[in-house]
């Protein structure tokens, strides 16, 4: 195996690539990405059993082959190598040569019949939508996934599918957040789909907030995206997602509006003061005010005041302070609409303006 | 640089034999087991009139028997250990206050400042030794070293009654024909891998650059490079921090991991209940992590622990989680387990008594 490549048409995908590579694996040849190179074109494969990474790009003067090379080294390699360079690698016996310029490298492979690849999904359903607005839902909603949470299911991001939407929801079972988008041509029937956490941080970053397409392939297990020379296939979560509908709350009548910057502006002074591992901010609604009160374990205290658009008379609740804040963060819009119940039940946060984001917090009981 | 450091790691001898043969003058001269009787109890300890015939702690009370047919077996009585274990830390504390107890008959000292004033370590461990016989009519091995991980390994040379010193400058050559199984933690297992390599004592694993170990055995790998040099940084610490708290069980028959749900809830209760009895202390603890532990028919022993953002706040939520991280046990459905445990550990000072409620009523 051999070919030559400009390093700059090497880099990008290879950094895509070896970002799907885990730096402490199970088996050594997770490490290593697949390098395969056939009819002028050669795949970089990187993989870490549940989301898989190739890259396909057009080469010079190839020869065929295949064989595994340490992802990690190759990539930082590439990146040190100066603008302009040309690189040429060569496979000698167990050994791959990369020469550029006045550079020389000789890594150590594994050979590429020990590297797992997923085999061709076997497709059931392709659903086709903007790039911007799936990177958009993505962007905010990703936040309130579960990380190592028990119940499985929550870790990761469910893409709940119907004839004319596609709905993004995130929940670390304390907060959830929903974004959705009307689909020009959705599925036939309903469809939830979880993908894993990492597969969501991937994606995110493959996706571009340009104006193509991006088309969504499902297997009945698999996830798979093709964008240009990277395609991405992940592994979808066995498991049931919670019924997620059923906590966004319908009581909720309290209605709050407020400026959604001062408000977090205020939220933000306030954690200063908030216990550190439970990040416990009090909010107090009275008529047209909103009072954000934190005590620290030293008994040190903040109290911001805030100008509120509200009728609601003598409420108070506790919440962590990081959920309020994840949640305007991925909100759009210059006011937010909060509502309340009581200090029990969940709040609801989404813009005035438009409800396609929504964000569900339980309290804390103070 | 820094003058080294001067740690004394007191083994008693036999510890609860001992004190049985003390206590009962039948038993003086003759081969003692303390165990429980019962057809899955182990060893606690063996007398040295008992171990020329095979038998050691740990071993299955059952095969001791059958070693040494004529041995005394004797219950374990730990009211009178935890006495005896008493005396022996207060004499330690005349010599210094940075006492590391191991558990009942063991304990790192670090006599580097000691408040008694003797000329050396070797001599503060012989007073030591000779305080503890005085006053126990127990004897103590006592091993002198730089640091824990070579004091350790030298209070083993002489035992029992014996003493041995490491100085600074004997390290390299001391434990470089050192068989690796000598190194604390190196057990049989770990032993053949090494032996795989070509690594049979502590020399040849020297031989092996740091990078390498830690590949083939990750964190463990670095720190064997490090044990291998003689180098062991770790403080001997008197802070008895709460670590974990934890009921366990050996089964009469053994099972299946479906079938441990009742004694997953029975141990989970044991171990609210002793969390709730520490709770009441003056500086309340709060659990974070919870702890399940397996041991297999074929004694593999291993543990399953979840961190969730919340501590657990009742025994039916420990006992929920428990039982779910027996969803993390990837060993085949046909393994049988013959030990179930549950704890609580990850202790942080309960500053605070909010609780964040879920969103879903099937939190685990």
């Amino acid at each position: 195996m051999q070919f030559g490549i400009q390093r700059e048409v090497l880099l990008k995908p290879l950094q895509q690539v070896v970002g799907v590579v885990e730096r402490r694996q199970t088996l050594p040849v997770l490490a290593n990405l697949l390098v395969q190179a056939q009819d002028g074109k050669v795949a970089f494969t990187g993989t870490d059993l549940e989301v898989e990474m190739v890259a396909n790009i057009a080469v010079e003067g190839a020869s065929d082959g295949e064989v595994t090379i340490p992802a990690r080294k190759l990539f930082d390699i590439v990146r040190a190598l100066p603008d302009g360079v040309h690189i040429d690698l060569a496979l000698n016996g167990e050994r791959v040569a990369l020469k550029a310029g006045r550079s020389r490298f000789t890594l150590a492979t594994l050979p590429a019949s020990e590297f797992p690849t997923i085999d061709d999904i076997e497709l059931v359903e392709r659903v086709s939508l903007p790039e911007a607005v799936l990177k958009d839902l993505m962007d905010r909603t990703a936040f309130a996934m579960a990380n190592q949470d028990v119940r499985y299911y929550l870790n990761g991001m469910l893409l709940d599918l119907n004839e004319d939407t596609l709905r993004c929801v995130a929940t670390d079972g304390h907060r959830l957040a929903l974004a959705e988008t009307a689909l020009s041509s959705g599925v036939g029937s309903r469809r939830q789909i979880i993908i894993p956490r990492k597969g969501v941080m991937e994606l995110i970053g493959l996706f571009e907030a340009g104006d193509g397409e991006v088309e969504l392939e499902f297997g009945r297990n698999h996830l798979r995206v093709r964008r240009g020379e990277v395609t991405f296939t992940s592994k979808l979560i066995d498991g049931r997602f919670p019924d997620y509908e059923a906590v966004i709350p319908i009581g909720a009548d309290k209605e709050v509006h407020l400026q959604r910057d001062a408000l977090r502006a205020a939220l933000q002074r306030a954690a200063i003061l908030s216990n550190e591992k439970y990040r416990g901010v009090k909010l107090e609604v009275s008529p047209n005010k909103l009072r954000i009160i934190a005590h620290n374990p030293e008994q040190e205290e903040a109290v911001e005041e805030l100008e509120a658009e509200t009728g609601v008379d003598d409420l108070a609740v506790g919440f962590n302070v990081g959920y309020l804040m994840d949640a305007l963060g991925a909100l759009a819009g210059d006011k937010v609409q909060v509502n309340l119940r009581d200090a029990q039940s969940s709040c609801l946060l989404q813009s005035s303006e438009d409800d396609r984001i929504r964000h569900v917090i339980m309290p804390l009981r103070l | 640089m820094p003058s080294p450091r001067k740690i004394i790691h007191v083994d008693m001898d036999a510890f609860y034999a001992s004190v049985e043969q003390r206590d009962d003058p039948r038993l003086r001269g003759k081969p003692v087991v303390v165990a429980w009787r019962g057809a899955r109890s182990v060893v606690c300890a063996a007398s040295y009139e008992a171990r020329p015939f095979g038998v050691r702690s740990a071993m299955p009370a059952l095969r001791a028997e059958r070693l040494c047919p004529q041995a005394i077996f004797v219950a374990p009585d730990f009211t009178r250990y935890k006495a005896v274990s008493r005396q022996i830390h207060a004499i330690f504390a005349r010599h210094t206050d940075l006492i590391e107890p191991l558990s009942l008959d063991e304990a790192y000292l670090d006599v580097t400042d000691a408040k008694s004033g003797l000329p050396s370590a070797t001599a503060t461990a012989e007073a030591i030794r000779a305080t503890i016989f005085e006053e126990t009519e127990l004897t103590a091995s006592a091993g002198i070293a730089p640091n824990k991980f070579l004091a350790k390994i030298a209070s083993d040379w002489n035992k029992p009654n014996g003493q041995f010193v490491i100085r600074p400058s004997q390290v390299e050559a001391f434990l470089t024909p050192l068989d690796v199984g000598k190194i604390p933690g190196v057990g049989k297992v770990m032993q053949q891998r090494l032996a795989k390599l070509g690594i049979r004592t502590v020399g040849d694993l020297r031989t092996h650059p740091r990078a390498a170990l830690e590949q083939r055995f990750g964190r463990w790998g670095g720190r064997l490079y490090e044990l291998a040099r003689g180098i062991d940084e770790r403080a001997v610490s008197n802070e008895r921090e709460l670590q974990q708290i934890s009921s366990e069980d050996t089964f009469a028959e053994d099972l299946s991991l479906e079938a441990l749900e009742a004694d997953i809830r029975r141990l989970a209760g044991k171990t609210w209940a002793a969390y709730e009895r520490k709770s009441d202390e003056e500086r309340p603890r709060v659990a974070r992590t919870i702890v399940l532990k397996l041991k297999t028919a074929d004694f593999r022993t291993l543990t399953r622990s979840l961190t969730p953002q919340q501590p657990p706040q009742s025994e039916r939520e420990l006992a929920d989680i428990a039982c779910a991280l027996r969803g993390r046990v990837e060993l085949p459905d046909t393994t049988r387990y013959r030990l179930v445990g549950v704890g609580l550990s990850g202790f942080v000072d309960a500053d605070s008594h909010l609780v964040q409620n879920d969103l879903f009523g099937d939190a685990p």
